[in-house]
Parts: structure tokens; sequence; C-alpha cells
């Protein structure tokens, strides 16, 4: 993976024309069947993930060692035409390392801006949470503002951006867990999980052979990764989705199981992602389905269970789920 | 006081409620010592072989001994040994009391005294009924059967006087039966120390608990709507004692309703079929031979057939004017319970109380507005009883039509059968004038022409009543009456029915008059004459009757046309005394014959329209919530309100019916998609409806409802073919989405509720809040 060392583009004026539902869909089923080709019987992981990146929205992949968190987000990368960076986190990795940093160049006698690993399109931080909390918190700011400064000039980051960061729960010794601030700024938290059976099998025939991330060829390119997130912002959102979405997360904050609820960000983010999922499926007006489907992956990672849920074997994922079981779909009272 | 104890006395006190109603038959507060005596012993007696840990039986066996040790204490009749102890004769002598206490019921009107053998009968009837609830309340702890032995309690007093006792009589009764419930199940729990509430708080036995109050407000609601349809529906309120034993219905019988009076029909069945007559009053007069003693004039005819006018404008008693030779009579009351006083013949002077007793103008009835015999122990009556010879009636010329006799006294139903018959009889009989007209009439309903005595009457199928008479010819003097008067009114001439007592038994100067002494017969009007007796029934039906020296007794009589002055002066004949039927069902159906009276059946069947709307009413009860489903269906789906939210409440309230579960969280799709996987036929059309609904709420276009009636029916025919029998009846006629709806609008009220009494100002007796409450665990 080359390490290129452009500097950001120019902010671009035209914005980009938005694409028909028909074409949406199309091109996010061709993105998706090239993925699955990679990472198989995991198409609705896959189908988040790319909602994710298509949100404009930065995914933390937390899962066990070995279950393809990186090759879904290489193979995601490679399916659309554009760079992957790849960030190790380790203890001793340096805020500079990710961001970028100045160099005396002698011939031109001038400090040169050396790009950081985040100025790709897709960016793979691997064990993010191993990294120290100064270096996190590097990723994290560049997570939200889209843009690097470093000895005064601002750098903006590559359009689509996007962070693919994955941790490893069982792993606790020498980590630096993210604070609840920082886990705020991924839009969803995924896990893939382990493969069925068939899943299995099907991998061992196809991986004996060659490795399918090789021969994975783009489908789509940046532009239209562009025109894309262009198309889903002008998804219809209707008041009572809009409200619907509302109690949910509202309602995360009053269970008796949590010490802190989803934010107002949080319910940015998923009504951002279920106009992705939305036009995903051709529509160009959201449905709480798609809210249902997000709910988990959006807010379960936001949430602080209290003690004695933690104790019980309780997760947040449960209690989201608990909760959609709960909320009704219309307010109003007597409809439905 | 121990649970036992506690019991104990809920069950006494709760059947002392019961008897409540028992102050409207008696006359005064006397009988309740006794009474509450009798529950109280009977308590102590089963409460100390409890508390002594002796098994139900031989609680039982206490209290009946209570049972008996007190009754032999207060009925002895001086036969028991040292006063408690019941000998054979006791019970004979209890026998006696029984049969007493029977006739007293179906002679006397209440209130009653509280003495002799209804007393006797209402305490062992207490007596067994507290035997019964204490067993089942607190022996058997089976106190929802309590409810059976405090309707029996409740019942009775309301059967045998249900003008005596007023509906509201029935609020004790109910609030003591839930007092048993509740006092039941409060013990029940209470036993575990403290009560859960169910919104998971303990509350101390001392402590109300919050769910108390849904209880109350539920037990209040339920009986406050009880009295509501008490009051409300209409309801014939005879009592059972006199529907079976006399066949009678007191709905609108003109001094029938009221405390201490007799309807006259009533009374005249009822005393003629009494098992053993008693004597109703005695009378001596100076007349050799006394006639009938008037007492009601029945001149109202209507489709119910003859009633007394109301007793109501009354002249003075001086109005009273006779004329040529005037008999004083000397009469003794025993029995009699009316509101009228029994006269001889035309009455000149009557020295009953003034400002009690008048005249009533139009019959010359000696009544009273709100006295009655029951207060008059002897009165004086001077009257004359002319004597007519045929000669003069027949010379007798037609009442005016314009008279207001004659108008008032020809009025009669439109039954075009009988006009034919009278009509075809006068043609036949050559009957022209009103002493004609009478004879004809006397004639046809002779036992020559086949008419026969019977105080069984059937019914033979016709509208009217009086057609079954003419067309089974059998039947008792009310019948007769009645037939005789109708007819002459149809054939123009102005008759009445009068009720009243035969002359009754002649022994050393003094007539006896019993119950069997009850009669009817029939008065016709001759133009400047006045109102003639006729007596058309046959005189072996009638105990002591007499022949009216201007008309031959119809039995004796065999031509018809020189029976006018036939037999002049012919001296009254005491015949033999009534055959009594046993059965009372029979003269209930023998009643229900007789225009004039009602039964139960009759009342349902014929005049009283309220009954059959109130009926219908009910019956319609069960399919409202069938009705209204169907209401809010076509409303949903009328094109003014049709769009896709509209079909898309009835689909999930469908589904809802046909037992489907869903849940308020399910999107339109979940919904749908349960639908397909309950019914699989109906997945076309769930989705078609849930995509519209989709469309109609969460996009900007909306959607297109046109076709979603054709979807909504479809789905329903659907989930009906595929739907269990049980679910499927269960769906049309008791919607459970009614049902949800009314739980869910319930839930808000009690929300809202909650609010207010949050906000309320007042502090408010709780268990959740407050330093006093005993809360958490034990």
């Amino acid at each position: 993976m080359a390490f290129e060392s452009s500097p950001a583009r120019p902010v671009q004026q035209q914005p980009p024309s938005p694409l028909s539902p028909q074409e949406f869909k199309a091109t996010a089923e061709a993105i998706l069947t090239n993925v699955e080709w990679v990472i198989e019987g995991k198409s609705h992981t896959i189908r988040l993930a790319l909602a994710v990146m298509l949100a404009e929205g930065h995914l933390l992949l937390e899962d066990v060692p070995g279950v393809g968190k990186t090759q879904l987000a290489k193979a995601l990368a490679r399916s659309v035409d554009c760079s992957v960076r790849r960030i190790q986190f380790t203890p001793d990795l340096l805020p500079s390392d990710v961001t970028g940093v100045s160099i005396f160049d002698p011939e031109k006698r001038d400090f040169v801006f050396k790009p950081g690993a985040v100025f790709g399109n897709l960016i793979l931080g691997d064990e993010i949470n191993r990294a120290s909390p100064k270096t996190q918190a590097a990723l994290l700011e560049c997570m939200e503002e889209r843009q690097v400064t470093i000895d005064g000039n601002t750098y903006k980051l590559r359009s689509p951006f996007m962070v693919i960061a994955t941790q490893n729960p069982v792993e606790m010794e020498g980590t630096y867990p993210l604070p609840e601030a920082q886990r705020d700024r991924f839009t969803a938290r995924l896990a893939i999980g382990y493969p069925d059976v068939n899943a299995e099998l099907a991998m061992l025939d196809h991986r004996g052979e060659f490795n399918p991330l090789e021969a994975l060829k783009p489908v789509c390119d940046g532009e239209t990764i562009t025109r894309m997130i262009a198309t889903a912002r002008a998804v219809h959102l209707a008041p009572e989705l809009k409200r619907y979405a509302v109690d949910i997360v509202a309602a995360t904050r009053t269970t008796a199981q949590v010490r802190l609820g989803a934010s107002p960000r949080a319910t940015l983010q998923l009504l951002r992602c279920a106009r992705v999922l939305a036009a995903m499926d051709g529509r160009d007006f959201a449905l709480p389905d798609d809210v249902q489907q997000l709910a988990v992956p959006v807010l379960a990672h936001r949430l602080i269970p209290t003690t004695e849920t933690t104790m019980g074997g309780g997760d947040t994922g449960s209690i989201v789920a608990d909760i959609m079981r709960h909320v009704p779909v219309v307010s109003q009272p007597g409809r439905y | 006081m121990n649970s036992q104890r506690h019991a104990t006395m809920v069950a006494a006190a709760s059947l002392s409620l019961t008897l409540t109603p028992l102050a409207g038959i008696f006359e005064g507060l006397g009988w309740a010592i006794p009474v509450l005596l009798m529950v109280a012993v009977i308590a102590t007696a089963g409460s100390l072989v409890r508390s002594a840990g002796r098994g139900q039986g031989l609680q039982t066996l206490a209290m009946v001994g209570a049972l008996t040790v007190l009754m032999t204490m207060m009925f002895n009749g001086g036969t028991a040994i040292a006063l408690i102890i019941p000998t054979p004769d006791t019970f004979s002598h209890w026998l006696n009391l029984v049969g007493q206490g029977i006739n007293d019921i179906i002679v006397m009107a209440p209130p009653v005294a509280p003495e002799g053998g209804i007393l006797f009968m209402t305490m062992m009837g207490v007596g067994v009924v507290a035997i019964l609830h204490d067993m089942f309340v607190v022996g058997l702890r089976t106190p929802a059967l309590a409810g059976l032995t405090l309707l029996t309690m409740y019942l009775v007093p309301v059967s045998v006087a249900p003008d005596a006792t007023a509906w509201f009589w029935f609020i004790l009764p109910a609030v003591a039966y839930l007092w048993v419930l509740a006092d039941d199940n409060l013990r029940r729990v209470s036993r575990f120390g403290h009560r859960f509430t169910g919104s998971g708080q303990l509350v101390g036995p001392r402590f109300p608990s919050p769910l108390a109050a849904t209880a109350r407000m539920a037990g209040a609601v339920f009986v406050t709507l009880t009295l509501i349809l008490l009051a409300v529906i209409p309801t014939n309120t005879s009592g059972l004692v006199d529907q079976v034993a006399q066949g009678y219905g007191d709905g609108e019988g003109p001094g029938g309703g009221d405390l201490g009076s007799l309807d006259p029909w009533a009374q005249l069945s009822g005393s003629l079929n009494r098992p053993d007559p008693v004597d109703v009053m005695r009378v001596t007069t100076d007349d050799p031979s006394p006639r009938y003693l008037r007492m009601h004039v029945a001149d109202v005819l209507t489709d119910s057939g003859f009633h007394p006018s109301p007793y109501d404008e009354l002249e003075p008693l001086d109005s009273l004017s006779g004329g040529g030779e005037v008999f004083t009579a000397q009469v003794e009351n025993l029995e009699l319970v009316d509101q009228v006083a029994p006269v001889y013949g035309r009455p000149a002077a009557v020295d009953l109380d003034e400002d009690e007793w008048g005249v009533e103008p139009n019959t010359d009835v000696i009544a009273s507005e709100d006295s009655s015999m029951e207060d008059v122990d002897e009165y004086t009556v001077q009257y004359t009883d002319p004597d007519w010879d045929a000669a003069t009636l027949a010379a007798a010329d037609p009442t005016p039509t314009d008279s207001a006799v004659f108008e008032r006294n020809t009025d009669h139903p439109d039954v075009p059968e009988l006009s034919g018959i009278v009509e075809q009889l006068m043609t036949e009989a050559g009957a022209v004038t009103v002493h004609e007209k009478t004879l004809a009439v006397l004639d046809y309903l002779s036992p020559a022409n086949g008419f026969t005595y019977s105080l069984e009457t059937t019914d033979a199928g016709n509208e009217e009543a009086i057609l079954d008479f003419l067309d089974t010819k059998e039947g008792y003097c009310q019948q007769y009456a009645a037939s005789m008067a109708w007819m002459l009114r149809e054939a123009d001439v102005p008759a009445r029915v009068a009720i009243g007592l035969t002359k009754g038994s002649y022994s050393e100067g003094v007539w006896t008059i019993s119950s069997d002494n009850f009669h009817a017969w029939v008065e016709v009007y001759y133009e400047g004459l006045g109102w003639i007796d006729f007596d058309p029934t046959p005189s072996s039906g009638v105990s002591d009757s007499v022949s009216f020296p201007w008309a031959t007794e119809p039995s004796e009589a065999t031509d018809p046309a020189d029976q006018g002055g036939a037999a002049p002066g012919e001296e009254p004949t005491t015949t033999a005394p009534t055959e009594a039927p046993t059965l009372p069902e029979e003269l209930a159906t023998g009643a229900q014959e007789q225009p004039g009276e009602q039964s139960a059946a009759g009342e349902t069947g014929g005049g009283a329209s309220p009954a059959w709307l109130a009926l219908l009413l009910l019956l319609a009860v069960p399919f409202i919530p069938a009705l209204w489903r169907s209401a809010l269906r076509r409303s949903r789906l009328s094109p003014r309100r049709l769009n896709a939210q509209t079909a898309w409440d009835e689909t999930r309230d469908l589904a809802v019916d046909y037992g489907i579960e869903l849940r308020a969280s399910f999107t339109p799709r979940q919904t749908a998609a349960a639908l397909a996987q309950a019914v699989p036929d109906a997945r076309e059309a769930s989705e078609a409806l849930a995509s519209a609904v989709e469309h109609h709420r969460y996009s900007p276009r909306g959607a297109d409802a046109a076709a979603l009636p054709a979807a909504v029916k479809d789905l329903r025919i659907t989930l009906d073919k595929n739907a269990e029998p049980r679910l499927r009846f269960g769906a049309i006629l008791w919607p459970a989405s009614l049902a949800a709806r009314f739980a869910e609008q319930r839930g808000r009220a009690s929300t809202r509720l909650t609010e207010l009494r949050a906000k309320a100002p007042w502090p408010r007796r709780s268990n959740s809040g407050g330093d006093e409450a005993v809360t958490g665990r034990p």
C-alpha cells in the first residue's frame, strides 16, 4: 500500500450531482456484492458498514481477532477506487505519525509537510485502544474536524473520509480504553462475529487457492461515492420518523439500566445512517425499519450501563434492543 | 379479635344488613329484635364450636341446635319441657304456625304485625339462612357462595311485598356481599403479614392497600349501575306470592298499587281460591233478604279489561241519598283489608269517618283515599234495596246517547269479532229495549247455551280474553260478569261490573261472610230507574248467591222470552259453596284469560311495549361490541375519511381481533410480516396495506388509498377463513381490538388521574410516601 504524500485537495466548489434512487441502489449493490465476495455470510454487517461510510461516519469494529475486521475494511476500500491507509496503533505511536509532520528539506531550505496516515480516504486504525490517549486524541480530532492543523497550516482531509477502527474486547492488558467522549465520535460500532458453518466452509474453498482480496476490482470511484453521499443527504425524513428517533434516544437516557444515555449527536447520526439505508433500498424516504436496524450499532457503544447491569451480565446492545421493543413507532396514542 | 371471630362477626353483620328489606313487610321495628337475636345466637354458637377446634359438621349441628332452642323458647305454645326442649307437640304447634303464616301471607297485605305465623316463618327462615351463611363465609371459606344466601334473604321480602320494599333496599345487601368478599380476601392475603400491591411495594396489614381504592371504586360503580338499571328497566313489580297464588300482577290496577290495599280482581280470585276460607266480616241487618254487598265498581273498560276508576275524587259521605224502605246493617270487620267499604244496595248513610271516607260520585262506591278497612272495626250502613218488577224494567226507555252515563258506561275497545257475535245475538233475539238486550245476554251466557262454571279457564288462543271465554264457555264470576257487561256495552246498553261479597251464611241473626263469598256481577243502567243488578253467573258456582227477582237465575231459565217477569219476588236461595281448585298455577292461567288482569306472561305478550323494548335492548347488549366494531370499520373505510392511515388502523385491529399479537413498536413492515407469518395467504393484502401506510406517513408524496378498502376486505376474508371457529366468533361478537382500545383509554385516564392527584393541594393517604407508611421488606 503506497504511502501517498499528496496534500489536501482544494475544496470542491460545485456540489456533486445526486444519483437517482435506482442508480444509488445499483451502485450500492455492486459494492456490497464485491465486498461479500471476500467476507462471506456477513451481508448485514457489510451493509451497515457501507451505510456508515456513505453517511460520512466512522466505524468502530469491536471483535475478537481473526474474524475479518481488517479484511472488511480493506475490501470496502478496494471496491471503491480510493486510497487506504493503515495505522497499527501501539503505545509508542506519536500523534505526528497519524497527522503528519513538517520536516526541514535541506534542498529547498524550508520545512516540508509530510502528511500522516490520515491523509487517505479510508483509514484503518488497528487496535486503536492500544495507543496512548494523546495519539488517540489526535486521530479522533481529525475524525470530527476532517482537517489537520500543523504549524499553523490547515490541511483539509480527503473526501470521502472514513476511519475504521478496530479494537479487541478480550485483550485488556496494556490498553487505554477509549473515553466515552471519543467513542461518541464513532457513528457505529459493529461486531462481525464468527461466520456460520457454511460460510466458513466456502471460505476454506476460496482461500485455499488465492486471496480474494488480491483479485478484487474497484466498482466505483471516489467521485461516485461523493455523489452517493449527496444523494443520501437528500432522503426525506418525515416528522413522525424524526419523533421516533428522538423517542428512542430519549429512552436510552431515562432507562434505569443506564448511567449515561446517548447524545444528540447520536440522534443526528442515527437519522443520517437511516437515510443511507433508505437510499440503498432504492427509496427516497426513510422508514422506522431503517432506524430499527441501526439503533443497536449506532447507540449501544455510547451508553454507559450501571454497575448493576454490568454485573447482571447485561450489555448495552441488549438494553437498546429492549428499548426498541417498547418504544411505539407512532407516538400519538391510539395509533400504530 | 382473632380471625375466626372476626369472620363470624362479618358474616353475621352482613346478613343483618341484608335483613333490612324486612322493614317493608312488618309494622314497626318489633321484628328486628327477635330476628337479630336469632342471627347473633347462631353466630355465637358457630363461633364457640369453631374456637373449640371442632369440624364443620359439629359447627352446623351446634347452630341447628341453637336455632331449635331459640325457636322453642319463643314459640312453644306451652308444649316445651323446661321452656327450651321441644316435644313432638311443639313441632305440631310449629306446623300450625306455618299454616297460619301461609294464610296470613296470602290474605294480609304488608305491613303486617310481627307476630304469630309470619314471625315464626321469618325467624325460621332467617335462622336457616344464617346457618348456611355462616357455613359459607367462615366454615367453608367460600364467600362467593354466600351470595346465594344473601340473595335468598333479600328476595323473600322483596317478592312477598314488592311495593313495600323500594328499590333502594338493594344497596345494603349488595354492600354486605361486597364486604363479605373483600373481608375474606383481605384475610387470605394478610396471612402473609404484608400485602403485595402490584406496584412493587409491600404494605403492612394495618394500612390500606393502594389497590383498595380501585376495588372500592369498582364496587361503588357496579352497585350504582345496578341501581340505575333497576330504576330504568320497567319491571313487573308484583310479588311472587301474588303471581303464583293469585295469578295477578298489579301493574296498573287503580287502588292496587298502594300500601295496604288490594286489587279487586286479585282479591276476588285470590279469595275464591283459598284452600281454607276465612271469615272476613259479620253483618247484622234488619233486611230479611239481604242481597250482595257491593265493594268496587269496575266501570272503566280498556284493552286489559274492566277496572275501577281511581278513588281520588271523592265526595263527602253525606251526599248519599236513599229513597224508599231503609234498612240498617251493622258490619263488623274481621279480615277485610281494602280501601272500599262493602255496602248493600243503594247506601243512604254510612257512619264512617267523614274525613277519611267519601263517595265516588260515578259509582257510589264508599271509598277512602288514604285509609283502609284495616282501620275500621265496625260501621253501620243505612241503605235501600228496591225490588223491581219486570214490567217496569221492560218499559224503561233507552238511555240518551249523549248523556254522561251513556258515554262513560258504553265505552269499549273495538273487537270486531265480538261486535259480530253481539249483533247476531240481538238480531236473533229481536232485542230492542234495554231490558230485552239484557235478558238476551243473560240467556246467551246461561248453562242452556253450554256455559259452565269453572274456576279453571283455558286459553283458546284468541287475542281477547273475552273471546276465549265465549269460545271455551268455561269461566267463573269474573268472566261471566265482565263478558256480560262488555256485550251489553257492545249493544249500546250502559253496563258495568260490580265486585263485592255475596250475602254469606245466616245463623242466629248474624250473616257471616267468608272469603268464599267474593263475587262479581253486573250493573245495568235503566233510564229513570238507575243501576239494576244482574248476575250472569250460574248460581251453582256462587257461594250464597242471590236470585234477583226481576231476572231469573240463568241456570233455571228455560225460555228467554218469558224470563223477564216470570219470577218476581223469588226468594234468595242458598247454594253449595264453590268447589275450590287446589293448584294455584291453574289460577294463574285462569286469571290471565280475564280482562282486568294481567300476569307476567300477559304483560310481555301484550300491551306493555316498554317491556318489549327493554327485552330487545337487553338482547341487543351482547351485540353492541360487534355493531360498534363494524361501525368503526365502515367509518374508517368510508370515502370521506379513507386514507392509508385509517385503512392501516383497520388492519391492525383486524389482526388483533383474529388473535395475532402485535406490538406498538412494530413498524408497518413488521406488522405485515407478523400477519403473513400467522396467515400466509394474507401476505399480499397486508403488504399492500403496509406499503401504503409507509408512503402515507414517511414519504413526501403520500399514498393512494383507492385500492385499500378492497385490500382490507381481502385481508378480513382471508383471516376469517383461516381462523378457528371460536376465534372467528370472538372476532365478530367480541372484538379484541375494542377491548384493547378500552384498556388503553382506561390506562390513559388513570395516568391523567394520577397526574391530577399529584397536583392536588391536599395530602393523600397513601403508602407510597410519608413517614408513617410502612413500606419495604417486612
